[in-house]
């Protein structure tokens, strides 16, 4: 099942390449994984702290390498956000004009690619499968975006790549620093060999902070977050949506997959520093965010401004917070997807999306303007939206971390300094869909249509995934809760 | 049965919502029908639960990791809780049916019907709530249509300004809540209400951490009940349709700060501090608010600020440790608020949303049941005997009496200004000339607007008297009947409507002129200079801090510096054999010298 | 008595003369002549080296001076080869200047 839902989408877009109808193919793809996603969800045995559904065939026994996917709780979740965008991005991309059959193939690849990054059990393919989605993204923006397509196309993949080497830099050395009789590219092995005190303190701290920035460049961790305003601003819509939605996800991922299991002593012992970090992200570029004067650079900054709750979580270091950090990353994936396919939408419509020019769109598009309230509310963490859900868990969890009756220590005050950055994100938020949904329609407007009939359906998934995750968020708590318990302690 | 009950009342308008957004919105009949069908329910249900004591709530579990964390989704019915959701869905269902009438011809009559369906899921939720985080969660809720209902006309400037004020002022409190929720869980290891309440009285050694707590959960209500520092969105607020300024931000809404300062007394009661700063905030709040509303002449703005006065009134009880006299007033202040909004709306209406009182005059005689419920409701406000108001009103006033004179000083001029610019508003809007044309030609407001306005006469009449509010309500107990407290009331009442009663008969324009209170104490214009020069600022800093130094300067500094390095070393390669060979040469020696001489 | 130190000073001031030349000279020609002289110093100290090294029966060590052939034949051919692409490429720049000649398509 899961080899099913990782290649899917990959022959999928081997077929379209070859010449299958483009957006037939697409939409059945991801039609069918996220079925099978559903499926694997309802099916998922609770309480089971192993991964399921394994699937291995040895590459090289002396390596100890082989291809081995699974899931446990924290990586169906992530299986299944991929499976929901995708099928929103797809549905939404509609015709293009241009290469059609390339730009699907894209997205497509870019969609296995990340599920394969989660669904691998194998340290290299976990590597690979995200390497393998990072060139589509570069082809999307460069032949499909817009404004300064070609500049933004090459940031981002340069910088990305410069991420990805110095992760692997990280992962080659935590291969090594394991002792060869024990030495595995199987995660699982990795993990009981980490258990065992295998990995000395002073190689954790090295390879820690090598995955920290590693990670940490693909996840827009302040200060290496410039390239994702510039590069979502000149995205395509589907592009920005799997890209923020669910590829940026890989970072927050691997932390929380590799980094804070394996190396706990090298997480405690930076945790100051990405505390720091996070705080630049909440708060610095929160502000940097109600500076901006066009829509799309705001939601890519708002995306890196929300990260920093996310880190947050996974500084927290116990299981409250890590299981709102994952909690939070599928809602924010779903969340961001949303807005920036109907910002996408309005600069199709429009042609701009400065905020100056825009003004009452609400009274000329309603269902329009009536999703993407929604999809501000959510992002800003109104109750009754996964988002709320997720950084109510991480807000406590941190707020736990070394508490004392006699005062604020520094994740309490950290705490605090987020629960601001919320402030922040209302003033951004609302100020951006009141300039933009509000106020009087001036005439070159007036003609605009709403979304067609189509274009809801997969709005209203993604909107329907954040209330069912709001309202119901143990059904989510339940699957990836067990899955940090081996590694969070609950009281710390 | 019984343990179904109480979520019908709470589940069944989120229902009605859901079904309008997602299928009626064409159709403004069918959603108004439901909305009206749903809080109909919800009240009888709520009658139904108060009158059979015994019902009680099924438990959920929101959110639940055994052992870490634990977010039941619980309800609280104790006396308090089943009187507020009668209080809430009758005032609710009361206010649907005005609005049936005043929303007549809106455009977007189906959203406002889900929005308000939705509020009544939420102010239910808020009563009903059995923890903190639920709590909290209703409480956003409630903001959020309340942004929803303000920003109703969204294509209005002031109206999108307004909403989006009162979303982020009521925030900024909620800051100062969550911060104040988050320490209780820590220092008691839960968010149910009534497991805290028995282990804060162990944290008694604590006491600067009790008045923390008890002034950051205060922060929450001061955001909602508009109090001040905080009050400047509700005035605002009005630029919603009137039906919403009397539900919203009259009745309900904002007393929903009071309620939860009641509902979690005993975090605010464990700290002395925190009570007198509570009981000065409320002082304050309510005379700022009734000095301002002396010079007002928008006629929704002079009620959004006896609102904030009222609601000032309620939080000094809240701080003078009298949890009933908040209470009473709140229920009293619900039906006159809701009445006199209601009363104003069928003004505004019926003067094609005219919203001047110079604008008005002579209505007594146009709008005859208009003039009488509204004056009903203005009597019950000025805390003339024997209306409702009197009655809530003489008891806070009793208890600053006993407890605290300088307060009682506030209060009780409070209590004079109350009656000036109430009675201001009568004379100017109903009695004299008609100051315009459409005053002169205003009718009567139709039986859907008018019925609801004498059921609330009625109420926010009899609402005082002991035979009928002590079967909702405790009654505050007066330990000895001062007799002095009535009698400075209400020689502060005389003096205060004769002062205006003469000052304003046959007046067609503003005889006073204070600057300072007809710009609110110049708060907005403080408060934009204030954001202007922090927030505004830090953030143009921050932007062109990321934009310059960080994006052009880290980032496109390396960029450029390999470029550099590349033209550098370009400058090598530039195809000279000889320059090559003697390079080659040189290595060729360097080898050589390392290798056999080193 | 002629030592092996003599002629490694021959072979070195050929070699330095053929790599200053090399160095210096502006004319690939020329060039291509002392690349050839510097190669014949090479052989040079290969077969003084062959010929001051005697093995315990008496005789020389010939592999150098084996070496010594090959490294004609192949320098044979280079010249060959060089002169060729010399010629071509006289006859596309109309100079054997080597400073003409730095970039690496025409």
């Amino acid at each position: 099942m899961v080899l099913f839902i990782i290649f899917c989408p990959i022959v999928a877009a081997i077929l379209i390449m070859v010449g299958a109808p483009a957006r037939k193919t697409a939409l059945a793809a991801s039609v069918l994984t996220f079925a099978a996603a559903l499926f694997l969800f309802a099916s998922f045995k609770h309480g089971q702290r192993d991964f399921q559904h394994v699937t291995s065939f040895i590459i090289s026994p002396e390596w100890r390498l082989s291809f081995t996917t699974g899931i446990d709780g924290l990586s169906l979740i992530m299986v299944l956000l991929a499976t929901i965008v995708t099928l929103a991005a797809v549905w939404f991309a509609g015709s293009i004009h241009k290469y059609e059959n390339a730009f699907y193939a894209c997205l497509l690849f870019i969609s296995g690619g990340a599920i394969g990054a989660f669904a691998s059990i194998d340290l290299f393919f976990f590597y690979a499968f995200h390497e393998l989605a990072l060139i589509p993204t570069f082809l999307l923006i460069g032949i499909w975006g817009s404004g300064n397509r070609v500049a933004a196309a090459w940031k981002i993949t340069i910088y990305l790549a410069i991420g990805s080497f110095i992760l692997l830099l990280g992962l080659i050395l935590l291969y090594q620093s394991v002792p060869s009789p024990l030495r595995s590219f199987d995660i699982r092995a990795l993990t009981v060999a980490a258990s065992l005190g295998q990995i000395t303190a002073d190689a954790q701290h090295h390879i820690y902070l090598l995955l920290l920035i590693g990670f940490g460049i693909l996840v827009s961790l302040f200060p290496f977050h410039t390239w994702a305003p510039e590069a979502y601003a000149s995205a395509p819509a589907p592009a920005a949506m799997l890209h923020a939605g669910v590829l940026k996800n890989f970072g927050l991922y691997g932390l929380l997959r590799l980094a804070i299991p394996l190396l706990p002593e090298g997480a405690r012992h930076w945790t100051t520093l990405l505390v720091v970090l996070l705080l630049g992200n909440i708060i610095y570029v929160g502000l940097v965010t109600i500076a901006q004067k066009r829509l799309d650079r705001m939601l890519g900054y708002s995306s890196v401004m929300h990260m920093g709750y996310i880190f947050l979580g996974i500084a927290s270091a116990g299981i409250l917070g890590a299981t709102g950090a994952a909690v939070l990353m599928f809602a924010h994936g779903v969340s961001i997807a949303l807005l920036f396919a109907l910002a996408g939408e309005l600069r199709r419509r429009t042609g701009t999306l400065v905020f100056d020019e825009l003004g009452g769109l609400a009274r000329v598009m309603p269902f329009a303007g009536l999703a993407f309230g929604v999809g501000i509310f959510a992002a800003i963490g109104l109750p009754g939206f996964a988002n709320f859900a997720g950084e109510i868990m991480i807000f406590f969890g941190a707020f736990k971390n070394g508490w004392t009756m006699d005062g604020f220590r520094i994740f309490q005050i950290t705490t605090v300094l987020a629960l601001w950055g919320v402030v922040i994100s209302t003033v951004y938020m609302l100020r951006a869909y009141r300039k933009t949904f509000m106020g009087t329609v001036s005439d070159q407007w007036k003609q605009l249509v709403d979304l067609r009939p189509t274009l809801r359906v997969p709005v209203t998934l993604l909107v329907g995934a954040l209330l069912c995750c709001g309202f119901f968020p143990r059904a989510f708590v339940r699957i990836v809760a067990p899955a940090f318990r081996t590694h969070f302690t609950a009281n710390r | 049965m019984n343990s179904i009950l109480p979520w019908i009342i709470l589940l069944v308008p989120l229902v009605s919502a859901a079904v309008i957004t997602l299928f009626t919105l064409r159709s403004k009949i069918l959603s108004s029908s439901i909305s009206i069908v749903a809080v109909l329910v919800s009240f009888v249900c709520s009658c139904l639960m108060f009158a059979f004591s015994t019902a009680t709530g099924a438990e959920f579990t929101w959110i639940g990791i055994s052992g870490v964390f634990q977010v039941p989704f619980g309800l609280t019915l104790d006396p308090l809780s089943r009187t507020m959701a009668v209080l809430v869905s009758g005032v609710g269902a009361l206010i649907h049916i005005y609005s049936l009438g005043y929303m007549r011809d809106d455009e977007g009559r189906s959203r406002y019907f889900a929005a308000l369906s939705l509020f009544m899921f939420a102010m239910l939720g808020i009563v009903l709530a059995n923890n903190f985080i639920m709590l909290f969660m209703f409480w956003e809720l409630v903001g959020f249509t309340s942004y929803v209902l303000i920003g109703h006309w969204f294509y209005r400037d002031a109206a999108a300004d307004a909403a989006n004020k009162a979303f982020i002022t009521t925030r900024i409190g909620d800051f100062g809540f969550m911060i104040g929720i988050l320490m209780v869980w820590m220092a008691t290891g839960s968010i149910v209400f009534a497991e805290i309440a028995p282990r804060i009285s162990g944290l008694a050694s604590h006491s600067t951490f009790l008045t923390v707590v008890a002034l950051l959960v205060f922060c929450g209500a001061v955001g909602k009940s508009a109090q001040f520092p905080l009050h400047v969105w509700l005035p605002d607020a009005m630029e919603g349709p009137t039906p919403i300024s009397a539900l919203i931000h009259a009745a309900t809404m904002v007393a929903a700060g009071v309620y939860m300062l009641v509902r979690v007394a005993f975090v605010i009661q464990s700290s002395q501090t925190a009570l007198l700063v509570v009981a000065w905030i409320g002082t304050i709040t309510a005379v700022m608010a009734a000095l301002v509303a002396t010079q007002q002449n928008d006629i929704k703005r002079i009620l959004a600020y006896s609102t904030l006065s009222q609601l000032g009134y309620m939080v000094m009880a809240v701080g003078l440790a009298s949890n009933d006299a908040a209470m009473f007033h709140l229920f009293t202040h619900a039906f006159f608020k809701a009445l006199l909004f209601l009363g104003a709306g069928s003004i505004i209406v019926m003067l094609h949303h005219e919203q001047n009182i110079w604008k008005m005059g002579g209505l007594s005689r146009r709008l005859p049941i208009t003039f009488v419920t509204f004056a009903v409701g203005a009597l019950a406000l000025i805390g003339c005997p024997p209306f409702s108001g009197f009655f809530s009103k003489d008891a806070i006033l009793t208890l600053a009496y006993e407890r605290n004179t300088p307060i009682f000083a506030v209060a009780l001029f409070t209590a004079f200004l109350t009656a000036f610019y109430v009675m201001r508003m009568l004379v100017i809007v109903f009695f004299g000339k008609p100051r315009s044309d459409i005053a002169r030609e205003s009718r009567e407001s139709p039986p859907i607007m008018t019925v609801p306005l004498i059921v609330l006469a009625l109420l926010a009449t009899l609402g005082g008297f002991a035979f009928f509010a002590k079967n909702f309500l405790t009654l505050p107990v007066e330990k000895e009947v001062a007799i002095v407290v009535p009698v400075l009331a209400i020689v502060a009442l005389i003096a205060g409507s004769g002062l205006a009663i003469v000052l304003y008969r046959g007046r067609a324009s503003e005889p006073l002129d204070l600057a300072l209170l007809r710009h609110k104490f110049y708060f907005d214009e403080f408060y934009s200079w204030l954001i202007y020069w922090t927030q505004e600022l830090l953030a143009c800093v921050s932007a062109f801090f990321d934009r310059w130094i960080i994006d052009a300067g880290a980032v496109g500094g390396s960029s450029r510096g390999t470029w550099g390095i590349g033209a550098l070393l370009r400058l090598v390669q530039v195809g000279n054999l000889q320059a090559y060979v003697f390079l080659f040469g040189l290595g060729v020696v360097a080898i050589i010298y390392f290798a056999v001489f080193r | 008595m002629i030592t092996l130190g003599d002629y490694l000073l021959v072979s070195g001031t050929l070699f330095s003369i053929g790599f200053a030349g090399v160095m210096l000279r502006r004319n690939l020609i020329i060039i291509l002549m002392s690349l050839e002289l510097m190669l014949n110093a090479a052989n040079l100290s290969l077969v003084a080296f062959s010929r001051f090294r005697v093995d315990p029966n008496g005789l020389p060590n010939y592999n150098a001076q084996v070496f010594v052939f090959f490294v004609i034949t192949v320098a044979a051919a280079e010249v060959a080869v060089g002169l060729a692409i010399l010629v071509a490429l006289y006859r596309a720049k109309q100079t054997t200047n080597v400073k003409d000649i730095s970039s690496l398509k025409f």
